[in-house]
Order: C-alpha cells, then structure tokens, then sequence
C-alpha cells in the first residue's frame, strides 16, 4: 500500500460492502478493513498497551475482555449494554479537541454496534498496533515516505511540445518523461521552451546566484552550436560559485549562523571554516553519503583529517545560552536541536515531536526519539567552551564536535520531556518505522575515543536501503530548481507534510543518485537538462492552465522567482561592477547603519565594519550575528537561524520598497555604476544609457527605452541643476553622475531586474 | 485582488487561493487558514487598498476569533525587571521581618550568585489610590490616581532568572530565542488596519536595546512581515525612509514614474503577472509612506496642554513622554501592537537595580511615571481607552531581600512579580493574586507568562489555543499547550 491516503479510502468503502453483504469473507479479513480499522483510528491512540487511559488497552483481545478502570466495556452480543457502544454513541469517545466533538461518523457507528451485536469476535493472538497502519488520523509505518524507494521506468510518453529543442541525454528525457504523464493527464500542455538569454540568466542565478554578463548573454544568445546549453551548464557547475550557491541552501537547512544568539551573543570561533566546508563540498562534487557522513561523524571517521572534524561544526552551528535558567535541563535543549536539524536535514521529519509524548502524526515513539538522542549524548552538551569540545579535545584549531570518550552514561526517556520525571533507560537504536534496514548498533571498539554512535547512525542514513535520505536531499534539489519541490513540504515528509506531485519521479531520481555515486550535480545537470526545466515562464494559455492548476503543481512552466536576498545584493554588486569573487575565508562585517544597531543592549559593544573591498565579496561571505542580522536580509526573507529552515518565505513587501529605493548600500551601487559609466563613455548619455542597462539588466535597451530614458536623463539634470543653484548649500555635485545613478537605480529596482525568469 | 478571487473556484484549493492572496504592509493570519489544509505556506504577498486607512479585514470569519472591541494594544515593558514589592505588591510583613533571612524552605536560584542579604521592606511608602483604594507605592504617584483602571496581578512568576531568556520568555512565551513574539501573534491573527504603517512597532530606549536584541521582537518561524518594526522618536520612524540628499521628491517621483513604465513594458509582454502587479504597489505605498510615516512621529501636531501632560520638553519625562504620545498616535491610526521600552543597555540604565531599589526605581519611576499616567488619561478622553489594552511589567520581579546584609539593592527573582493591566476589556480597580507574606513567591492564583499571554490574546478577540502556525508538522502557538485564561481580571 503506497498511497494509503487513497488506498485507505477504498478500503474503507470495501469494508462497508463487506459488512453489508457478510460474504464468505474470512472473519479475520473483516476484522481487519472493519472493527480493527475504527479501533487504531479512534481509539489506540490513547488505549493501547504502554498508555491505556482509564486502564483500557484496546489493543489485545485480553485488554478488550478486561475492560478498564470502571469495569467491563464489552457484553458481547449486547451493544447497549457495552460501556464501549454507549461511550461511543453519545460521542464521549473519542474526546473532543479543542472544543471540537470528534464523535465517529455513523459508518464507523454501524461498524461497532455490529461487531459488538457479532459478539465482538477478535482473530487469536492478534495484536493492534496504532503504527500498523496509516489512518484519516495519523501516519503509520506503511506511509509512502517510509516505504522502499522502488524506482519504475520512465513511461513512454513523449514531451508534448514539439517546439521544445531538447538535449539529447537519456536522465533528461526520463525526468521529461514523468512530467510530460502528470501534464497529459491534467489536460495541460507545457510551456514553449525559454528564449536563450532567460534561459541563461535563470541557470546563472540559479547554479551561481550571479546574472550574466551582457557580453556572455550575447554570445550565448549568438552561439551555433546545438551543445552550447549542455556546455553552459556544465561550466556553471565546474565553477566554486555553485558551491557558494548551493552551500548557502544547505547552510539554511543546518540553522547555521556564525554567533551563539542570547545575551553576549559570542562569536563562534572558525565556525566558518564549516561555511567553507560545505562551499568546497559541494564544489568538488563530494558524495551526499560522504556529505552525510563527514558532517555527523567526521571525528570518528576512519580518515579522519582536519576537513572531516571541521565538518562536524554542523552539530555545533546553533544557538547556545551561556546562562540557561537550569544547566542540568539545558542539556535536553542541546540534545534536542541535535536531534531536530540532523533527523529534519537528512530525514524530513519531524522527529523532535516525540521528545515529550509519542509522535501524534507521525509513526515515531518516544522511544525513537530518545533512542537517536543516545547518539548526541556522548558529547559535550555541558556549559564550558562555548558547549562544545576545545581545540584541543577535537584534535585541530576548528570549531567541531566529538564524544566526552567512549563510554557514556545511559540515556533515560523523561516522562513529558522532564528531566526530573526520568522513564526507562533507552539503547541507542534507530527509528523504529524504517524497517527496512535491520541492524544493531555496536558498542566502540576497545581502542575507539568515542561511541562511535554517530558514525553508525551515518552509516545507517547513507545505506541504500533508507528510503528517506535519497528521496529527501534530491527533492531538496528539485526545490531550488523550481521553487518547490517534488514534496512541497520539503523537511516534512510525514504525515502532515505534502504528499509527492510526481512520486515515480522522485523515486526515480532518488534511484538514479544512489546507483551513480550519490554525485548531486549528475542530478543538477539532468534537471537542467530536461525540457522541464527549460520551459518559458510565460505560458500562452496561461488563463487556462492557471484554472486547472494554480499552484502550478504539474509543472506547466516554470515559476517566475524573485531575487533571494543573498542573489538580489551579489546582483547589485555584479551590476556596479564591483563584486569581488574570492571565495573562502573568515567572513566580513558589513556597515551597519546606527539605526540598525540601536537594538543592541550593548552599545559598547562597537560593530566594526570591514573594509569596503572585503564588502564587496558575495553575500554567503557576510557574518550573521544572531542579534542583529543586516536588515537588508531580513527584509529579503533571510532564513531564521535558530531552526532549520528547508524553504524561505517569499513576501511582496513595502519595506522591500523602501530598502531598494532609499538603502545606502543599494546607491552607493548605483552610485558606482554610473561613476563607472561615466568614465567608459564620458557626456555621452546615449552610450550611457545602453551600457547601463547591459550592466544591470544585461541587454541593450529597446528604441523606445532608449528614447525614454534619455528623456528621463534630461529632465531629471534638469531638475537637478535647478535645485544645485536653488540650494547652494548642498554642495557641488555632478549633475551628469547624480542624474545617471538615478537611472541606473531605476533599473537596479525593476521587475526585471529583481526576478528570475 | 478580484482577479484571483475570479479563479477562486476553478478546482484550486482554498490554500492555493489564499496564498496568493497576500495582504498589507503587516499582512493577516493568512498561514492559520493554509495550515488546515496541510499546506506550507510561503508566499505573502502585498495586497493594498488604495485608501491608506482601511478596516480591518473581517475577523469574524477567523475560527479563533470571537471579537473583542480591543483593536490595539500598548506594552509598557520595563525592562530590567521593577520590584514588585517597592511597587505594586504591598507587603507590610516586610516591614516585620525586616533584617531576618528568607526561611530556608523557600528555594530560589541566587542568580548570578550575587550576596544574599535580609528581608527589606519597601524602600518608600505605598499608599491607597482611587475609590478601590489599590496600594501603590510613591514610585508610581501619578499612575496611582488611576487605580480604578488597573487590574493589578500580583502573582506573575516566569521561567528565568536571567535578563535575557527572561525578556525573550516574556515577549515570546519561550526562554529559547527563535519563537514569534506576543506583536507578532497579535498581527497575525488581527491583521493591520493601516497600510502605510507597520503593525507592530517597538520604541527601545535611548540607552540601548533589551538583553537578547532581535528575538524580542521576531516573528521567529513566521514570515518577517510579523516581525516587530523598531521606530525612532524623531525624523524618520523606520529604516530606508528617505534616501541621500541629492533626490528629492520630486526626483524620486520622477525615478518611480519612470519604473512603473519600465515595469509595465515588462508585464504587458507577460501573462500570469499578479505577483508582479503586488510589487508595483509596494512601491507607490512605499512612496506614501515616505510621506506618511514621519507625520506618525509630528508632535508639533499636539497642543501644549497634551505635550505638558505627557512631560515632552521636561526631564526625566521627556523622552518616555514622547514614545507614550506617539504610541497613541500610533493607536490612532490603526497600529495594533506597539511595545515601548523603559531601560536599555544594562543594569542600572534599566530596572535592574542591583545596586539601589532608591536609586534606580527613583530614576526610572520618574522617568516613565507622569507619561504612563497622562497617556491613560488620553486615550480616555478621547475614548480610546476602551479599544486600547494597556500592559505593564518587566521579565521578572526582584528578591524580598536585600543584595547582601544591609545593602539597598535587590536581585532577580522570576518567583513571584506584579504585572498590570488596563483598557480594553480589563475589570479596572482590582488586585489578583498575591505572592507569600514575603511577596518571595506566587501562592494564590498563580499567574504564569503562559496564563499572562493566553489573556491578552483573549482580551483581543483570540482564542489562544486555535490561534496557529503550521510550522515543520506542528501547529504552532503562542501558549504551547500551556496557558489558562486569568478569568479575574475580564471586565
């Protein structure tokens, strides 16, 4: 069962037939689609064997006869005699939430006055299990994430837009061919392939977060030959710029900031290094098991060198409270932001729900929760250096994680999640509802340093078998490819989240990754590959495709995007001439206006800005204090950087407005551009005019641009020169340069500049 | 807005229409009505009217709304946490116990571990105020001839004893940074009723910003259109409000004019542009703004009789004075959460008198007393107390004893503290709760940030357990699962 959302709602009219008809169905087979299925839908939740409520556990026969604290709920042959029925019936059961009655429909009514009138029959040794099964309720084991990833054939269906000049590569076809299903099935016809000068803007920003140069849009555009796409691309991701790009998504999922957040907001030394790590990681096309591997357990790897430890920064990249009210509860904080960003990263789910009670959505115990919190709990979760291992702990001057040693004391589950309401104690293990990958976890080899838990726990996530973290990191691929991914919910593959719009799709590329080296940019040059990808924005029928599907859900084009905050200032800087492209190395201070730094407590506390060359580096390079993040970022929906954040918000915002139009950082762009104009093409506003909008917007301007805009440059000298000898005490500025900033600032705040087409 | 609303029934789901829908400069609870569709919400995009002042957006259709004729609300935060028993909680006993130790039964962490002292009374006098004859001490005189508005809790206590989770627990309901704060909540179920200003503003005091900064006013896992606005006194309220000295207005009109026509080249080549079309908008409400939003701040707009009342132009008063003033202005013109701070930086430039209970609350008592009494006089006057919640506090409260054997300092104590309310919906006059004879710690109808923040959601219309944020497979809410509704203190 796949699909339980809709298999479930054919069994459930398939088990009302059943009932109706009392055919020679097997009494254990109506059990099952019947009374078993109300019972783990309604009543387990709260009824089973570790938590029967009321002394109820519905789960076994034996627990059912016995009845609960007030006695027997079952007279078997007799309804309205059962306490079961009459609790049901006035709708008691199950209990309302939040004010809402949660009363059974009267299916599910017939369904338990019926088996209780049979005699309430239950199958010998059968035990219900709340996780068995999905239900309108809550996830179970057989939900579709957690299922194998079972890749099919790509179907025979060929793109159906003829016009589409489509690259000969086979992974491109495939991933056109899942779409191309979904569309025909719809009644939708894709959109006509992109001109060549958006289509290289988009897979600029896209892989880069740079746009193109004039001149290289020219000669793309200009260029003969039928590989010049297939080149372009795998240019764009041989370059470290990818890396920069690309990291800046990961670095989002991983809550990454480069401070510990609260009071004094202390500054992580060489945390950046992990920036860096990540940057080059996925330059050089490191493994995602690898990937995986080095970030949860690089200190315990086998080659364990200095770049392995620094990886594990990720576990050390939170917030962190120097003064938590208690120490000895702070250390379930720690465990649990270890537990949530690795398990959200790498799984998509939601595993932090079950520090308290059992998942209510989701098949994960607490249990599980505490069995994978085992794994952090070697480390060093206390309040000394920044809560983390010294430098010298870890081996190396970085800012990375290991175990206090090999042995830890055990992990106790806490009743509600406190400390001082201790449960069981808990072995490490993995999550229970993954089953199909059955392995113990080892104890550390008598010479080992640390549990070597967490390199277990890699090794189980990276095993071809798990059916999450293949299908979780390439719909994370997907995502930034087309805004959203196959599974709109991309850290949330439960119950709660969004199921997948193309499923063989995604399991197919999932497939793909594992059996070709877990390489991700094979899986980036299929997509870009694909007539998918290369479809135009602008859809012809757009009216018409909107109607049958809004949320562009089938992939009918390709969804306009705005400028992300890091692209729209890297842009601006590329635009003026004036980005600087190294890459790597400590970050930089960017100027803080004093406005922006009035919220901090300690004003004393200098914000030193760095030197303006270093500001010009790209934006991935830029320090995020916890305390006060640019406001310039923030107003570009910069991510959170206290949780894992998988996808930004995008919001349509004045403030946006305001920040583009009056931002000091946004004219001295502007500013620099025209100075910068002015000398190439010195009192020549024509030439002006064209080689400011090859700088921003990276074509010649049309006639009638070009006409406007001079006229533009006219009046606004114009009206310049008045005020200057109106308002001689503004001093002697250069009209020409002033006038022509103010046009290249128009250009710098136009939709076609600030969106991804 | 009528072009999606056309396509609304065409086999898209509710979700996809409302998260194309998108709202105003602080935007609506768009996100709850997506979360019952299990859908992520991640688009908000602008929508004006062109009025500048428009209605609120019927919350009557909301579930967890269940109306409320508070429209705004005013945080008086004094940060660095006042001493209840130099305040609000009148504790004679001390007086009695005066230089005896607190019983060893009463366990407290000794924050900072700073000197322990001897039980101390309170360091002026307290005194009855109104026909409900309130205690309230000579720190507070002209707050005290209020008494009759006050709901006076006295049995506030918390999850820290330091500045920092404190202040992020009281403005978010977590001690960990990372959670949208009350503003937020506020907006994003009540929505904005005025475009050109942000929805939830916060004014912080000239010596600085509150321990923690930011989180005190993020919209943590919300979008950042929730996030609280910091606004200046003076000039200009907001950030990127004006731009360098060479364009003027008529420059920068020229520069839009000249935008929308390259935008509108760009869209009439385009189909499916509604997005496109928001963010024009955007741009002629920004240039409003430029307008609008300092008019928010023109105090020469009052009369003298009002600037006196408030104490604008005199010392201590004035710079209190002018955030109270401006805040009712900001009230006036539809803005619903507006948090003014009194005390910034560190310890004894805020309430955090470690040092003197005299010195500090004389200072700041004066600083911050006239204004709060003028600006609930005001808002009365003009009738706008009744749509207005008035909320005053700190973090925490201070320890019964003093700060070592005969100092006149107190230190933190998250224990027990006294909060106040008034306006919108409060039963005025009244004293709930109380803490033990040493006012030490909350005994008698505990009141906990929780039970503080599920009140004035409630207050405000809002139910606060169907007041959601899907977020990461949860629905998320200002309470937690925690939170009862200080009944006591409803009108």
């Amino acid at each position: 069962m796949r699909w339980p959302f809709l298999s479930f709602r054919l069994a459930g009219c398939v088990a009302l037939l059943a009932l109706g008809l009392r055919d020679a169905k097997s009494a254990e087979s109506n059990f099952d689609t019947g009374i078993a299925s109300v019972l783990i839908r309604r009543c387990l939740e709260c009824h089973h064997t570790e938590e029967a409520q009321g002394g109820l556990d519905l789960s076994t026969e034996q627990g059912l006869r016995q009845g609960g604290e007030s006695g027997a709920v079952i007279v078997a042959g007799d309804a309205a005699a059962s306490r079961l029925w009459q609790r049901v019936s006035d709708g008691e059961m199950p209990p309302s939430v939040r004010g809402v009655s949660k009363q059974l429909p009267a299916a599910e009514l017939e369904i338990v006055k019926a088996w209780i009138a049979a005699g309430a029959p239950w199958p010998a040794q059968r035990v219900l299990d709340r996780y068995e099964r999905t239900t309108s309720e809550r996830g179970g084991r057989d939900w579709w994430s957690l299922q194998p990833i079972q890749p099919a054939a790509p179907p025979p269906v060929p793109w159906p837009n003829a016009s589409a000049s489509q690259v000969d590569d086979a992974s491109a076809r495939a991933i056109d061919a899942f779409v191309a299903q979904r569309l025909l099935a719809a009644g939708l016809v894709p959109a006509p392939p992109a001109d060549r000068r958006t289509l290289m803007r988009r897979a600029y920003l896209d892989l880069w977060g740079i746009p193109p140069s004039a001149d290289e849009l020219d000669a793309f555009a200009a260029d003969p030959q039928p590989n010049a796409y297939t080149q372009l691309i795998d240019r764009l991701l041989a370059s470290p710029h990818y890396g920069e790009r690309w990291g800046r998504h990961w670095l989002d999922v991983v809550r990454f900031a480069e401070t510990c957040g609260y009071e004094r907001d202390q500054l992580k030394p060489h945390i950046w290094k992990y920036r860096d790590w990540v940057i080059q990681a996925l330059h050089q096309d490191m493994p995602y098991d690898r990937f995986v591997q080095e970030q949860l357990a690089g200190d315990e790897l086998p080659d364990r060198t200095e770049s392995t430890v620094i990886a594990t920064g990720m576990l050390r990249a939170g917030t962190w409270n120097d003064e938590p009210n208690d120490p000895a509860d702070y250390l379930y904080e720690r465990l649990e932001d270890m537990v949530h960003t690795t398990t959200t990263a790498f799984l998509g789910l939601t595993v932090k729900c079950a520090r308290c009670h059992d998942h209510k959505f989701d098949p994960i115990s607490q249990e599980d929760y505490y069995r994978l919190g085992s794994f952090f709990w070697a480390g060093y979760l206390g309040q000394a250096n920044l809560g983390g291992p010294t430098a010298a702990e870890l081996g190396y001057d970085v800012f990375g994680w290991t175990d206090r040693s090999a042995t830890v004391e055990p992990i106790r589950l806490l009743m509600q999640g406190e400390r001082h309401k201790p449960g069981a104690e808990v072995a490490p293990g993995f999550l229970s509802a993954v089953t199909a990958i059955s392995r113990p976890i080892h104890p550390p080899a008598a010479e080992a340093r640390t549990t070597t838990r967490r390199l277990q726990f890699a090794q189980w996530l990276t095993d071809p078998k798990h059916p999450l973290t293949a299908r979780v990191i390439v719909n994370r691929l997907w995502q930034h490819h087309f805004g959203q991914g196959l599974v709109r919910s991309v850290n949330n593959f439960g119950f709660k989240g969004d199921q997948p719009t193309h499923p063989e799709l995604l399991d197919w590329l999932a497939a793909d990754l594992m059996e070709h080296g877990w390489r991700l940019k094979r899986v980036h040059r299929m997509i870009m590959l694909s007539a998918t990808y290369q479809q135009s924005c602008d859809h012809p029928q757009h009216d018409a495709c909107a109607a049958t599907d809004f949320a562009n859900r089938w992939i009918w084009h390709w969804p306009r995007q705005r400028l992300d905050a890091e692209s729209l200032r890297d842009a601006l800087l590329s635009a003026s001439g004036e980005l600087q492209r190294s890459v790597g190395g400590p970050s930089f201070y960017p100027t803080m206006s004093p406005e922006a730094l009035e919220g901090l407590s300690r004003k004393d506390a200098a914000w030193t800005a760095s030197p303006a060359s270093e500001q010009m580096r790209r934006t991935v390079y830029m320090i995020s204090v916890r305390s006060r993040i640019l406001p310039l970022m923030t107003t570009f929906d910069f991510c959170d950087t206290t949780m894992p954040c998988g996808q930004r918000d995008v919001t349509t915002v004045p403030t946006q407005a305001l920040a583009l139009l009056n931002n000091d950082f946004v004219h001295e762009r502007s500013a620099a551009l025209a100075a910068r104009l002015t000398v190439e093409a010195p009192d020549d506003p024509p030439q002006q005019v064209i080689r400011a909008f090859r700088a921003v917007l990276g074509r010649n301007p049309h006639e009638a641009e070009q006409a406007f805009c001079l006229q533009y440059l006219h009046d606004q000298s114009a009206a310049m020169t008045r005020r200057q000898s109106a308002q001689p005490e503004l001093g002697s500025r250069s009209v020409p340069v002033d006038a022509l900033a103010s046009l290249c600032h128009v250009l710098m705040n136009s939709h076609e500049f600030i969106h991804i087409e | 807005m009528s072009v999606f609303r056309n396509r609304y029934p065409c086999q898209q789901t509710r979700r996809e229409f409302v998260w194309e829908m998108g709202n105003g400069f602080a935007g609506l609870a768009l996100t709850s009505l997506l979360a019952n569709d299990q859908f992520f919400a991640r688009h908000a995009n602008a929508q004006q009217s062109s009025a500048p002042h428009r209605a609120p957006a019927a919350p009557a259709a909301k579930p967890y709304y269940f109306g409320s004729p508070a429209r705004s609300v005013i945080f008086l935060m004094m940060n660095g946490a006042p001493s209840q028993v130099d305040t609000f909680d009148y504790k004679p006993e001390l007086t009695k116990y005066a230089g005896q130790p607190l019983p060893p039964h009463k366990a407290y962490i000794n924050s900072g571990g700073r000197k322990v002292g001897f039980l101390t009374p309170h360091f002026r006098p307290f005194r009855p105020g109104g026909e409900s004859g309130l205690m309230i001490s000579d720190y507070f005189p002209h707050v005290r001839q209020h008494a009759d508005k006050l709901a006076v809790i006295n049995s506030c206590h918390t999850d820290s004893h330091a500045h920092g989770s404190a202040l992020v627990a009281m403005n978010t309901g977590n001690t960990f940074i990372g959670r949208p704060s009350l503003g937020s909540w506020a907006v994003y179920g009540l929505g904005s009723e005025n475009d050109s200003l942000p929805g939830y503003v916060v004014m912080l005091d000239k010596r600085g910003g509150p321990i923690s900064g930011q989180p005190n006013w993020s919209s943590g896992f919300m979008p950042s259109t929730y996030q609280g606005t910091l606004f200046r006194p003076t000039g200009n309220p907001i950030l990127d409000l004006q731009g360098p000295p060479q364009i003027d207005q008529a420059m920068q009109r020229r520069q839009l004019d000249l935008l929308q026509q390259l935008n509108a080249t760009y869209q009439q080549q385009r189909r499916g542009v509604e997005e496109l079309t928001s963010r024009v908008q955007t741009y002629e409400l920004a240039f409003r703004m430029q307008a609008e939003t300092p008019e928010a701040v023109d105090l020469s707009q009052e009369t003298t009789a009002t600037l006196e009342m408030y104490g604008v132009g005199r010392q201590p008063t004035d710079e209190y004075g002018r955030n109270c003033l401006i805040a009712r202005r900001l009230v006036e013109r539809g803005v619903r959460f507006i948090q003014l701070y009194s005390g910034g930086g560190h310890l004894e430039e805020t309430w955090d008198a470690h040092e003197s209970i005299e010195k500090n609350h004389g200072r700041h008592g004066a600083e911050v007393d006239q204004p709060i009494a003028a600006l609930l006089s005001d808002l009365e006057q003009r009738g706008l107390l009744e749509s207005t919640l008035i909320i005053w506090g700190g973090e925490f409260g201070r320890m019964p004893f003093s700060e070592g054997p005969g100092a006149p300092g107190r230190n933190h104590n998250p224990y027990g503290f006294s909060m106040w309310l008034a306006g919108a919906g409060v039963k005025g006059g009244i004293q709930y709760g109380s803490t033990d004879e040493f006012g030490f710690e909350a005994v008698e109808n505990k009141v906990h940030l929780h039970d503080l923040h599920a009140t004035i959601l409630h207050l405000l219309g809002i139910d606060h357990e169907l007041l959601t944020y899907f977020h990461q497979g949860r629905d998320e809410s200002l309470t937690d699962v925690f939170g009862q509704v200080v009944r006591g203190v409803l009108a």
